[in-house]
């Protein structure tokens, strides 16, 4: 049994969810009866969510020069010009294509889009409202709803051992096609959402991952017919857990 | 430009920023390098990139470019002791960057590792790359990644859990 025990690389990649599935359940139930090792990987992931939090609000610091994209683009245009009209009889031609690869780079930035980033956007626009489809207290409505507009999803887990209650969900449709936000809350009026959707053109299947948007931190991944993203406060301690139990039971 | 490209783009230069603030630990380092970044990018005329591969890419761009400097430095540092002016090499940290590593307790740590463990760190547990991308960005072969990350991860352990030592920041004058 061998293939059992985990190597050092096994194990960051399990820190980093860069594991496929049947390989994460069996270094799971290994550090189960592994508690010393367990607890290191646990150091590890703790860390890596210290840093992420602390770092969340750190991307633009104040004494930063804004740096505008139109400006810079002028000002490269601007040199290249000058290098070109000592040229002439060049110059037309090269600007043409110059002109072209301009616009190719405009495409090229427009498309930075960043996985799941409407699920984000619903988050930071509707898990705070009231303004939801409908208002459920209780796991077997929300879960009787989404049937009724995702049939190809599996059983939504309860996440009471969280702490975590269904408020409501709320029907989403951007140019992905229709998406579905279902909110949940703690004792504290804490919120997290699950964001699911049919994949979109960019990320027919997205691999399994995380990012920190400002104070929010997403987690993805892809099941069956959708993709799926928990959204959370970037400090909350909760997300890895809710995010295993959601991945494992959707 | 419309709004939505500026909002990507911002995000985009945020995530830049805060990898090279990381790296260089000086503001205004970190600003210089980002421009550098984006102007070598901007004249680039390279094949259409999704948005995870343009990320990958500006770090990897960014990375270079950071280490290019550092080379000129140290070339620069030799020069110098050459005639006669030795220069210390110890890295420090500017005024801006140590007000915030001092607020955050969980940064201090952090600081602290070296620059090639802080580069792999950022781009793997905050910027979610994978490590096939981080390979690429710093330009080592993947089984670097994975003994780097477990060297950094472990240093990273010991120095949040030793004992509280005072931070070793030295005020840039």
């Amino acid at each position: 049994m061998t293939r059992l025990i985990p190597t050092e690389d096994e194990l960051h990649a399990y820190v980093d969810e860069r594991l496929d599935p049947a390989r994460r359940a069996e270094v799971q139930a290994w550090l189960a009866a592994n508690p010393q090792a367990a607890a290191r990987v646990e150091g590890w992931r703790a860390d890596a969510r210290r840093l992420r939090t602390a770092l969340a609000g750190l991307g633009e610091p104040a004494s930063a020069p804004a740096l505008e994209l139109g400006q810079l683009r002028r000002q490269l245009r601007q040199r290249r010009q000058r290098r070109w009209a000592a040229a002439a009889a060049v110059v037309l031609a090269l600007g043409v294509g110059g002109l072209g690869g301009w616009q190719a780079r405009d495409a090229t930035l427009a498309n930075a889009e960043l996985p799941m980033a409407d699920a984000v956007q619903a988050h930071k626009l509707f898990a705070a409202s009231q303004a939801l489809d409908i208002q459920a207290s209780d796991p077997g409505q929300l879960r009787d709803w989404l049937g009724r507009h995702f049939n190809r999803v599996g059983q939504l887990p309860d996440l009471a051992g969280y702490g975590f209650k269904p408020v409501g969900a709320r029907l989403l449709s951007n140019e992905q096609g229709p998406a579905a936000l279902l909110v949940f809350e703690d004792g504290k009026g804490q919120r997290i959402s699950l964001f699911m959707r049919s994949p979109s053109e960019g990320f027919r299947r997205m691999p399994n991952g995380q990012r920190v948007d400002g104070q929010l931190e997403a987690r993805y991944w892809s099941h069956g017919a959708y993709n799926f993203a928990l959204v959370s406060a970037a400090d909350d301690v909760r997300g890895a857990g809710v995010g295993e139990v959601l991945r494992l039971g959707l | 430009m419309h709004d939505l490209d500026n909002q990507q783009w911002r995000e985009l230069l945020a995530r830049l920023r805060r990898f090279a603030l990381w790296l260089t630990r000086e503001p205004g380092s970190a600003d210089d390098l980002v421009q550098a970044t984006v102007e070598r990018a901007l004249s680039r005329r390279d094949q259409q990139r999704d948005a995870q591969a343009l990320r990958a890419w500006l770090f990897t761009i960014l990375y270079r470019l950071y280490l290019d400097g550092k080379r000129r430095e140290r070339l620069h540092a030799r020069w110098l002791s050459w005639f006669g002016r030795a220069e210390r090499d110890d890295e420090a940290v500017g005024d801006n960057l140590e007000a915030i590593i001092l607020a955050q307790a969980d940064l201090q740590a952090f600081s602290r590792l070296s620059a090639e463990q802080r580069a792999l760190l950022l781009l793997v547990s905050v910027e979610g790359l994978s490590y096939k991308e981080a390979a690429q960005a710093l330009g080592i072969p993947i089984g670097t990644v994975m003994s780097r990350l477990s060297r950094a991860r472990n240093a990273l352990r010991e120095l949040t859990e030793g004992s509280p030592q005072p931070p070793a920041l030295r005020r840039l004058k």
